[in-house]
């Protein structure tokens, strides 16, 4: 976490300036100061109150051998946990399969997304029914929505395995069974990606589309030329966060494959060491190192998509 | 911290725990059950809280449905030094590990005793831990094989026979899959167990501090392997659980089914002329001329170790498996009893347990899971490296070898 | 960014169909996209609603429209205060979560967005760090510390986590959203005298109506939906939502899935979903052509 802060700057010899302020605050600035802390205060309190603790706790956890069923074997084994984890072809198998999962999942999701996000802002016809249509998988419970993917792609009990050739049992074999599980992915948050990318849109001034629709863009030149640089931060929102989730996939899997055929994902596999196997150490090292992998894709989005990021100088 | 936070939320909880009013101290028993939707459970509890005459209250807390999340309910409460937790239903799986923890108290002495009493030995085995009877078993589970009387008028008695009698009907055109678990999960590491002790072998050696496998172990996965390679399987083998393989059984297209007996009055509800034809019998042998070893399941009860009133908790529990109890369970909510004269019991057996004489003999042949504190790890070991059971060679034994041995000393990280 | 002030009308609006063989031909195209998109979205959940209707018998007969009916699933969730008590929970802890998320990621969105402070970088690296700890960590800690605090099995104890969660992407696509408003506006409120928290709420709130109703549709669903929480940070009826409900019904016998009443139960808690949409979605682009900006 201190990683994010900015390097402090060493005192100048005069010894109160910081750099970029030339001259001291103006009660202005100092009042802008003032609002903007006390503005985020409340968020942030919030939410050291619920993590700082036990992210703590879970670091801690992880440079231990702790494992709840044999007590009295606890001691402190700095780094061996993160030996074990990343010495398993099990975690790579697990990592490569997330990242697959993640890929394919947010690029078809995007493409759909923005499809649908065009739609939702464009439809003549029926508009506050196609929205709230396109919203209700997302908001269907993963865990009940994946037991019905899980029935109507099973041989004799579904509706879509009874479109397969006869003795196709899809959500039994590596390639199949993920198909399944990004398809469910891609159902059940499409939407997300949809809404966030209509908020972008409606950003969008109309008159900037007739300007150039006038000096004879063509409907792709204004959708990359101006609709897209100026949903920059609407996307970058949206993929930063479908993508971030969708490193964590755990119930669609839970359900529909239990992990069989080398399914499973990192999440699964931080469960089974966490709540199956009771190893709390190796089980918290396999968190922080899910948790350090998500903070470095966070990190490449940011900067690929440099200014348009929250917190950054718009100029 | 931990002890921190349970010693601040002692008093609060204790407060609830006991209403020391005056004269009679009735303490109030928190059992954690997972739920019963025949309501028994309930019954049980509201009788036996009367039967002692104002020492104790049992108030049932449910848990979910699901045997992990129960486990990880009570697991979190433990860890913490939880004292509102007096009597906890277990599986039959979960001894150890909450004994090695130190979370469970032993029964002693008079206390043993009398649970051994007139219990089923195999369910006994399951539940002593360290020499230590750790759990009373409450009710007790076992397959068969069900079998389709029109399909199959002779039922067989070995694998081999049941995988050649399905390929036969297969041949025919007839409804012909085997229904058994084969999705990696802990059902999986069931059937691997059964087979193996059918064998005659066992995954652990007697301390439980290795894996055995040997050549048993060898013999069960060719019995896979046999199964895997017949049109016999079910195409989803590789995804089935229990209630999986009881809808493609009541689909159906299944000839064969080795599950337990909740299948039955499931057929008899929802497919009533599909349930006049099923048949039962003991689970095919894998060596002719010798019974198979099926494994055993079930729950037991066992005390708190941080429960205020362990001794009425104990009490509570001897009330709660006594033998009336054990019929509304098995009757009402489905669950075989674990005491050995409840079976030739005419009101059992008419209560919707016709199968009661098979169960019992396979009971009395059965075998425990592996039994170790690390059970979790190792059952994931083993239903990983063996799956898909339709890719399964006895080459892999090696590996899971050593997979096993370094799950019992929690070593590694587990699938 | 931009320099626009007046954001003019929205498209649709725009197209007044004038009966023209072009206006029909597009009306039909609007229809069938939007009639496959609405069948595409659909119908795994009419399947729900197929399974949440049949009687047990006939769950495994593959059948998508229900050949033997039944109101037992329904009938069976309603009867008992586990689910109807749930739903209460699940209602009231959602919204007053995500009223809560969007009103203090309002406020950090705005100092991102507009104001010049230390450690903005801190903050909202900070947010989005929190957002991406595996949940499954937190919850035996947070456990542990909600029964010393007394906030276990109640709603403060579910309502902070699922702050927790909402506030990143909260401050996330208001800080995105605000910075393409035009704010010239409430320089404007600013110079006729209005002080900046004036300008926050009279120009800048409804201006940002569409980001905070995205905002809250999300959260309300992030809520609505959580499962590691609610199952961890609960024990009874007092607070238990109706995800960890679902996990407490059980089937005919030990093994045996109840999936008829977990689709009926799916299909229950899909109807506030939908009206909570249905309410709030005509806000979405409305905000921009709102009578503050007009003028």
């Amino acid at each position: 976490m201190t990683t994010a802060a900015p390097p402090v700057e060493p005192a100048s010899p005069a010894g109160r300036h910081k750099k970029g302020e030339t001259a001291p605050l103006s009660e202005g600035a100092r009042a802008e100061r003032r609002l903007g802390l006390m503005l985020c205060a409340p968020a942030v309190i919030v939410m050291a109150a619920v993590t700082l603790y036990p992210v703590g706790y879970a670091i801690y956890l992880s440079l231990e051998r702790y494992d709840l069923r044999f007590p009295n074997a606890s001691k402190f084994v700095g780094f061996a946990n993160y030996g074990t984890v990343l010495s398993s072809p099990i975690w790579w198998q697990a990592f490569l399969v997330t990242f697959i999962i993640t890929i394919a999942s947010v690029a078809v999701e995007f493409v759909l997304g923005m499809a649908l996000a065009f739609v939702m802002h464009r439809a003549i016809v029926g508009r506050g029914l196609v929205r709230t249509f396109i919203l209700i998988p997302y908001g269907i419970v993963t865990v009940v929505a994946a037991y019905g993917w899980k029935y109507a792609w099973t041989p004799d009990t579904g509706y879509l395995a009874n479109l397969l050739p006869s003795g196709n049992a899809p959500l039994t074999h590596h390639v199949s069974g993920l198909a399944v599980i990004i398809l469910a992915e891609i159902w059940k948050t499409t939407p997300f990606m949809a809404l966030l990318l209509l908020a972008g849109m409606a950003l969008v001034p109309e008159e900037l589309l007739r300007a150039a629709r006038v000096d004879g863009a063509t409907a792709w030149q204004r959708f990359t030329k101006i609709m897209l640089p100026l949903m920059k931060p609407a996307i970058l929102v949206a993929l930063l966060f479908r993508t971030l989730d969708a490193f964590r996939v755990f119930d669609n899997i839970y359900v529909l494959t239990s992990g069989a055929n080398n399914t499973r994902s990192v999440s699964i596999l931080g469960y089974d060491n966490l709540f199956t196997a009771l190893n709390l150490g190796v089980g918290s090292a396999v968190s922080i190192l899910l948790f350090i992998t998500v903070a470095i894709l966070a990190f490449l989005f940011i900067k690929i998509f440099g200014a348009a990021a929250p917190g950054q100088e718009v100029d | 911290m931990f002890a921190a936070a349970a010693a601040a939320a002692v008093p609060v909880l204790a407060a609830c725990g006991s209403s020391g009013g005056g004269s009679g101290r009735t303490a109030t028993l928190n059992w954690y059950m997972f739920p019963d939707g025949s309501g028994s459970f309930a019954t049980a509890a509201a009788n036996c809280s009367k039967a002692s005459n104002g020492a104790y209250t049992i108030k049932i807390n449910v848990l979910p449905n699901d045997a992990d999340t129960q486990r990880q309910q009570m697991v979190r409460r433990l860890a913490a030094k939880d004292s509102s937790l007096d009597i906890l239903g277990l599986d039959v799986t979960w001894e150890a590990e909450f004994s090695e923890a130190g979370w469970i108290l032993p029964f002693t002495g008079a206390r043993r005793t009398a649970v051994e009493n007139g219990t089923l030995p195999a369910a006994i085995k399951a539940a002593v831990w360290r020499n230590q009877l750790v759990a009373a078993p409450l009710n007790t589970n076992t397959q068969l094989l069900w079998y389709r009387k029109d399909l199959v008028p002779e039922p067989p008695t070995t694998w081999s026979q049941m995988v050649a009698d399905a390929t036969r009907l297969a041949k025919e055109g007839k409804p012909h899959y085997i229904e058994v678990q084969g999705a990696e999960y802990e059902g999986y590491t069931v059937l691997f167990n059964t087979l193996v002790a059918s064998a005659g072998g066992s995954i652990l050696n007697a301390s439980s501090t290795s894996a055995q496998l040997g050549e048993p172990a060898v013999k069960a996965i060719q019995a896979i392997q046999q199964l895997a390679q017949s049109p016999a399987a079910d195409p989803s083998w590789s995804n089935q659980h229990e209630d999986d393989n009881r809808l493609a059984f009541e689909s159906g297209n299944a000839a064969f089914e080795l599950n337990y007996p909740f299948i039955y009055p499931s057929a008899l509800q929802n497919n009533p002329s599909l349930a006049k034809k099923i048949g039962w019998t003991q689970y095919p042998s894998l060596v002719a001329g010798q019974p198979s070893h099926v494994t055993i399941g079930g729950n037991d009860l066992a005390v708190s170790a941080y429960s205020k009133h362990p001794n009425q908790a104990f009490d509570a529990i001897t009330c709660l498996r006594g033998s009336a109890n054990q019929t509304t369970y098995a009757i009402k909510g489905g669950l075989p009893p674990t005491l050995t004269a409840l079976y030739t019991d005419p009101a059992l057996i008419k209560g919707g347990y016709p199968f009661a004489g098979a169960i019992y003999t396979a009971l009395q042949n059965g075998v425990a899971r592996p039994q170790t504190p690390a059970y979790q790890s190792v059952s994931l070991q083993i239903s990983y490296n063996l799956s898909p059971p339709t890719s399964v060679s006895v080459g892999k034994l090696n590996t899971l070898k050593s997979r096993i041995n370094d799950a019992l000393n929690s070593k590694g990280l587990v699938p | 960014m931009s320099t626009v002030t007046v954001p003019a009308p929205r498209a649709g609006r725009a197209a007044r169909p004038t009966g023209s063989s072009t206006d029909n031909s597009r009306l039909l195209a609007w229809t069938t996209v939007n009639t496959v998109i609405i069948v595409v979205s659909i119908v795994p959940v009419l399947w729900l609603l197929s399974l949440s209707f049949k009687t047990p018998a006939s769950i495994p007969d593959s059948h998508f429209i229900p050949r033997h009916w039944t109101l037992e699933n329904y009938r069976g969730i309603f009867g008992t205060s586990l689910f109807t008590r749930a739903l209460l929970n699940s209602i009231g802890i959602a919204l007053i979560s995500t009223f809560l998320a969007v009103l203090l990621a309002s406020m950090a969105a705005y100092a991102v967005a507009r104001l010049r402070f230390p450690g903005k970088t801190v903050l909202v690296g900070f947010a989005l760090l929190i957002s991406v700890f595996p949940q499954i960590s937190l919850v035996n800690p947070l456990f542990n510390l909600w029964r010393e605090l007394g906030l276990f099995d109640t709603w403060p104890g579910l309502i902070i986590p699922y702050l927790t969660f909402g506030l990143p992407l909260g401050i996330y696509t208001l800080s995105a959203f605000f910075r393409e408003i035009p704010w010239d506006l409430e320089k404007a409120a600013q110079v006729d005298g209005a002080t900046p928290y004036q300008a926050f709420v009279k120009v800048i709130a409804p201006l940002a109506a569409p980001g905070m109703v995205t905002t809250a549709i999300l959260v309300f669903i992030q809520c609505w939906n959580d499962f590691v929480f609610a199952i961890s940070l609960t024990s009874t009826n007092r607070s238990r939502t109706v995800p960890a409900a679902i996990a407490f019904f059980s089937g005919a016998s030990q093994f045996a899935q109840p999936i008829g009443s977990i689709a009926a139960a799916a299909v229950i808690i899909t109807i506030p979903i939908i009206l909570f949409v249905l309410f709030f979605q005509r806000r979405i682009v409305a905000g921009l052509t709102s009578g503050a900006v007009k003028g």
